[in-house]
């Protein structure tokens, strides 16, 4: 047994199994019936216009939205029955969230670190090393209020890889952080999923999904429409990039119109 | 003053606009739409001013009449403008939208100055509406109109009262500090407003009052309701003498003066300020926090926490506790009132024995009424501003929920009312004698069984995420039942037991252990659960 089939094993160790995923807000539908089988050690890049049900489907994966319709499985254990066996080898990166503002980023990674059965020592020296990645050591104990939107994201990124997961979802993980930290965080995304971990990723950013992702998803009003890698894709259709691809798939081709409409506006 | 009127029209109409659609209490979140917020603002003011009407119908002498009334009106706008208008003024986030367009400084905080004045003039009319035709009764028409007019007057002065105010200390402070101070200042005046109201419950005579004539000392010339009072009487009894000239002159040129002096002086620095509080904000704020925990820290945690879950629940809500303002303002003022309900029990027949009290059981009394928090540490525990930051607590691999509840009572309980407690306890044994040290015991474990009891009994919502809105009439007044009840009948059980026997108070004590034990272990495990707590909380 090589190390190299050992690799490939756990590279090909189903992570996350949804099957017929159905999501409702009261009477109205968000999700109808997704399927998907997620794989170790890739980075997903999870796609679909604004309210297409990207963060409702990645709520109900790590476990915010209790309710839904379908089967999910992850690490091969039921989402249902075994919530808190998953939540321990789960770390989320959230779109909106908010920190607690009158805390220090110390405080708050202690608060996660021991709710996850952390040692207190080993939370402090993982919090400071992570934060000294983000050249944020020197904020360890200041108050959150005080921070900048992306000073606040880098916080959130530290909190969410704290216990080690080995599957991570990531809500527009780069809104707010300036160019240097964008490619920091790309670079790390590439080192996580080469070490067999998951990411699941969803951006509005169409080039750096492009670039980053094994696979990407396209959902639009609730279904998956296009899942492959983008050259896999690329082949189906010859699109230059995956910005015209969106475009071409969720039916907003007439972009131009719309500028020339907006220009239009003004002239009144 | 160089302000665009149309400009001006406009950001008033918006503000007024805004503030109608947000629930009771400017600067809280409302949940859902609301419509009318003013008109059922106003109808509450209504039913305070007529309260007082009646309470001034008495009064025979018209200057003292009058008087009382601008006082009371004053005492009401510097309430309103502490509670409400510290945060229009200090709002600093419509500077963000209003700051780029093409307006005058001179505009904005002019209009500021007049959306602030155009509450205060409501709030005026409808407190006074009732007076205004007592006193057209009473002293004529003429007399009531001139009120009328120097009801306005008052107002325009208190605005300008509240400018110095607040400049005097935005000198003194800026940033975080600055909003520190504010929440100190608000709560003691909370808790002054309540102690004077408590005092004039229960120490003015009615007899003595409608006889009542103040007298005019030469540092009467210097209280600004008396100058309305004085140009009043003047027209009332057509009395126009030396005295009452200076009276007159006053009431004119006062709050005229001193609303140039806000327009032309204190309006610009204040403008200044502002700017460089939102400029400074970042800057000032910054500071670095101690890492490490106190010993009391340790103790109290020692002593309340027991399971694993409840660790960092304690922790968070201990290091919380101590710097959410809204917290600390709405739970400080609590203790605040129970300290001054137990004082007007004493000075009750404006006697004061100490000898009869140190032979009475009125310890008790004292140590029963922190039962009152019971009631409002749950409900201070509840309102915030961090609904955004709930998913935390949904990440988290936890199976009970209760282990999260568990450690946020007793962190804010141990923090807040402990020493408290026990500085109380202090003087009663000092008082009463060491002999009381088993009865200290006994009330405390009994606050605190019944505290523990109520916050596991309200809704679940996790810590400083609830928008604040008004509480929920009339489950509020169940609940306020429930805890009076309650803390009656545990006091007099134990005062029973003591007549009995003076160590009998020991026998409460495994009791109420038990009873903890029960509510801690066993009941709160079944009453806090995920689905209900899934129902209060929403997750961002």
């Amino acid at each position: 047994m090589t190390i190299k089939y050992l690799i490939e094993k756990m590279s090909n160790q189903t992570i996350v199994q949804i099957q017929n995923l159905e999501k409702f807000y009261g009477k109205k539908q968000v999700l109808h019936g997704i399927n998907l089988e997620i794989t170790s050690g890739q980075i997903i890049g999870y796609i679909g216009p604004n309210g297409a049900g990207k963060s409702t489907t990645v709520k109900i994966l790590c476990g915010l939205i209790n309710e839904f319709q379908g089967e999910i499985s992850i690490f091969g254990k039921d989402l249902r029955t075994n919530t808190l066996e998953i939540k321990k080898q789960v770390g989320y990166i959230p779109e909106n969230a908010v920190l607690y503002e009158s805390l220090t980023p110390m405080e708050f990674m202690e608060f996660i670190g021991e709710m996850r059965g952390l040692e207190n020592e080993i939370t402090r020296s993982k919090a400071e090393a992570l934060m000294n990645i983000f050249e944020m050591k020197a904020n360890l104990n200041q108050r959150i209020a005080t921070f900048s939107k992306g000073m606040r994201q880098k916080v959130m990124i530290c909190s969410a890889l704290l216990h080690n997961p080995d599957l991570i979802f990531m809500d527009e993980p780069l809104s707010g952080l300036d160019a240097n930290s964008v490619i920091m965080v790309k670079e790390m995304l590439i080192h996580l999923a080469r070490e067999g971990k998951t990411v699941f990723y969803s951006s509005h950013l169409m080039d750096v999904v492009e670039k980053i992702s094994d696979r990407i998803i396209l959902i639009d009003q609730g279904r998956v429409i296009a899942d492959g890698s983008f050259d896999e894709l690329n082949k189906l259709s010859n699109d230059e990039n995956l910005e015209k691809m969106f475009t071409r798939l969720t039916g907003n081709t007439n972009h131009g119109e719309k500028a020339e409409a907006f220009i239009n506006a003004f002239e009144k | 003053m160089g302000a665009d009127y149309n400009q001006f029209i406009m950001i008033l109409q918006l503000k007024l606009t805004m503030d109608n659609r947000r629930t009771k209490g400017i600067g809280a979140n409302a949940k859902k739409e609301t419509e009318n917020a003013l008109i059922k603002q106003s109808f509450s003011q209504l039913m305070i001013g007529v309260f007082f009407a009646i309470f001034f119908f008495f009064i025979k002498s018209s200057f003292t009449f009058y008087f009382f009334f601008h006082s009371f009106l004053m005492a009401m706008m510097a309430m309103m403008i502490i509670s409400e208008f510290t945060t229009i003024l200090f709002d600093t986030s419509e500077n963000v939208i209003i700051q780029p367009l093409p307006i005058k400084g001179n505009t904005i905080s002019l209009a500021r100055n007049a959306h602030v004045l155009t509450y205060l003039t409501l709030m005026s009319f409808n407190l006074s509406v009732v007076t205004i035709i007592t006193a057209a009764t009473k002293f004529g028409v003429l007399s009531a109109l001139l009120f009328s007019f120097t009801i306005f007057m008052n107002v325009l002065f208190t605005l300008f009262l509240a400018n110095m105010l607040y400049l005097i200390i935005m000198r003194l402070a800026s940033g975080e500090k600055l909003k520190n101070i504010l929440m100190y200042f608000q709560i003691v005046i909370a808790i002054l407003f309540m102690g004077a109201y408590q005092l004039s419950i229960n120490m003015v005579d009615k007899t003595h009052i409608s006889n009542m004539v103040l007298p005019v000392h030469w540092y009467t010339y210097l209280i600004p309701p008396a100058f309305f009072s004085g140009l009043l009487e003047a027209f009332t009894l057509f009395v126009f003498d030396i005295r009452h000239l200076i009276f007159i002159a006053e009431a004119l040129l006062v709050p005229v003066l001193a609303i140039f002096f806000t327009g032309k002086y204190l309006t610009p620095i204040f403008n200044r300020k502002l700017m460089d509080l939102e400029q400074g904000d970042r800057v000032s704020k910054v500071k670095t926090e101690t890492v490490r925990k106190s010993l009391w820290y340790r103790m109290m945690f020692g002593i309340f926490v027991r399971r694993k879950g409840e660790h960092a629940p304690f922790k968070l809500i201990w290091t919380m506790t101590g710097r959410e303002r809204l917290f600390m303002q709405s739970f400080l003022p609590s203790l605040g009132f129970i300290v001054i309900m137990i004082a007007v029990q004493f000075f009750r027949n404006n006697t004061f024995n100490l000898d009869e009290i140190i032979h009475s059981k009125l310890y008790l009394l004292i140590l029963y009424s922190f039962m009152f928090i019971g009631l409002t540490l749950p409900a201070s525990l509840l309102n915030g501003n961090n609904q955004q930051a709930t998913w935390i607590f949904k990440t988290v691999p936890l199976s009970l929920p209760a282990d999260y509840f568990k450690g946020f009572i007793k962190a804010a309980f141990a923090r807040f009312f402990v020493p408290f407690y026990l500085v109380i306890s202090v003087g009663v044994c000092f008082l009463w004698g060491y002999t009381v040290i088993p009865d200290v015991l006994v009330a405390i474990l009994a606050i605190y069984l019944v505290t523990t009891l109520f916050y596991y009994l309200q809704s679940p919502g996790f810590p400083f995420a609830q928008p604040k809105t008004a509480s929920q009439g009339g489950m509020a007044f169940v609940k306020m039942m429930g805890l009076m009840l309650t803390a009656v009948a545990l006091g007099l059980m134990h005062y029973f037991l003591l007549r009995w026997s003076a160590y009998a108070g020991l026998l409460l004590i495994p009791l109420y252990l038990g009873l903890i034990y029960y509510v801690n272990r066993i009941f709160v495990y079944k009453k806090i659960t995920w689905e209900k707590v899934d129902e209060v909380n929403i997750y961002p």
